[in-house]
């Protein structure tokens, strides 16, 4: 395998059902996430300090809901700053998405209507965010089902100008961009390549399964993150490391259907052989 | 053209089954019943119906399963 001179990281999401296997793996992991969400209550923040402590760490929200054109509840980013204030990782995520509206909580992420709206106030929504937690997230492309109702742009353009109107970072999550565009008809290097790839700090693999309405003709790529990531994610990481001009994180997401950790780190080599590649046809191009 | 009163509306449409059907009967007239711009009425006659109805057995699936985690942490 060709050396990776771009110092570039692969970790794994922090579940509790891994918790020992990544405790005793620490060698082969280089960088953890945690869902900021499940620590607003305070209760096991002490032991995430720790683990921040013997890897680099980020802290990932899911319920913020910024692209959208509410502004964010106030309290639920006061949540996130005390959390990096106590914890003090290496960053903080969020996705693109909006998540309730009104007294509706639609009960995960949703894809905004892809408008120069939604860009306007996500931009807008992810200053409150830098103002209150004290430092701007990255920002994730969500995976959604349905191709984003009322808009007038497709998604690496919405992405884009989203990404040009802040100062955040993106955190891209490769499965979510295969998945969508295998789902709505765009071919997913072309969607990669229209994205501003030097401003992309960390990225997401993992994996789904095909789901459909009882008609076959109609199926969809579900991200589920019960799976492994399938090739052609990893043909894209392959494809990302030798375009983007920095380096990059890489993070597993698994969030059931656990495997043994031996096949999970397995994964994990896999991505470095992938960034490697990558790295490697930059070096030679 | 997005505003909250779209977000609001897509947001019932993928909670409420009753709202789901109602629309998808009429999308203009349910659309234009809640307050939305002729525009955003029009965009919406055009919705990915086949989505729409995975989208909101995917959410619903999230949703109870937050129910679920909830009642094995009391």
């Amino acid at each position: 395998m060709a050396a990776n001179v771009m110092q570039d990281r692969v970790g794994l999401g922090w579940r509790p059902e891994l918790a020992a296997g990544i405790l005793s793996n620490l060698d082969r992991i280089d960088f953890i996430e945690a869902i900021a969400d499940d620590y607003y209550d305070a209760r096991g923040v002490a032991a995430l300090k720790m683990l921040a402590v013997q890897r680099p760490l980020a802290l990932h929200g899911i319920s913020l809901g910024l692209a959208s054109t509410v502004r964010p509840d106030r309290k639920r980013l006061e949540k996130m700053a005390r959390l990096v204030e106590r914890v003090r990782p290496e960053c903080w995520s969020e996705h693109l998405a909006f998540v309730r509206a009104g007294s509706i909580e639609i009960g995960h992420l949703a894809a905004p209507p892809r408008t120069a709206s939604t860009i306007d106030a996500t931009a807008a929504n992810l200053d409150e965010a830098r103002r209150i937690v004290g430092t701007s997230p990255l920002v994730e492309n969500i995976a959604t089902l349905i191709d984003a109702p009322a808009s007038d742009r497709d998604e690496p353009a919405w992405l884009s100008g989203t990404l040009a109107a802040s100062d955040a970072g993106l955190l891209l999550d490769l499965h979510n961009l295969y998945a969508n565009s295998i789902n709505f008809g765009l071919n997913p290097y072309d969607f990669l390549a229209r994205l501003p790839l030097a401003r992309i700090q960390q990225v997401h693999i993992s994996g789904g399964r095909w789901i459909d309405d009882g008609d076959p003709q109609h199926r969809r790529l579900l991200d589920d993150h019960l799976h492994d990531p399938p090739d052609p994610v990893y043909d894209l990481l392959t494809k990302l490391a030798r375009l983007a001009p920095q380096p990059l994180t890489v993070i597993l997401e698994r969030d059931g259907s656990y495997p043994p950790m031996e096949h999970i780190l397995h994964q994990l080599d896999r991505a470095r052989g992938a960034l490697a590649q990558g790295r490697s046809a930059r070096l030679t191009a | 053209m997005n505003t909250p009163d779209l977000e609001r509306f897509l947001a019932k449409l993928y909670v409420d089954p009753a709202a789901r059907a109602r629309f998808l009967a009429a999308p203009y007239d349910e659309a234009s019943r809640a307050g939305l711009t002729g525009e955003q009425c029009r965009a919406l006659e055009k919705i990915d119906r086949i989505g729409l109805e995975m989208a909101a057995r995917s959410f619903a699936k999230k949703r109870s399963l937050k129910i679920l985690e909830r009642g094995g942490r009391r």
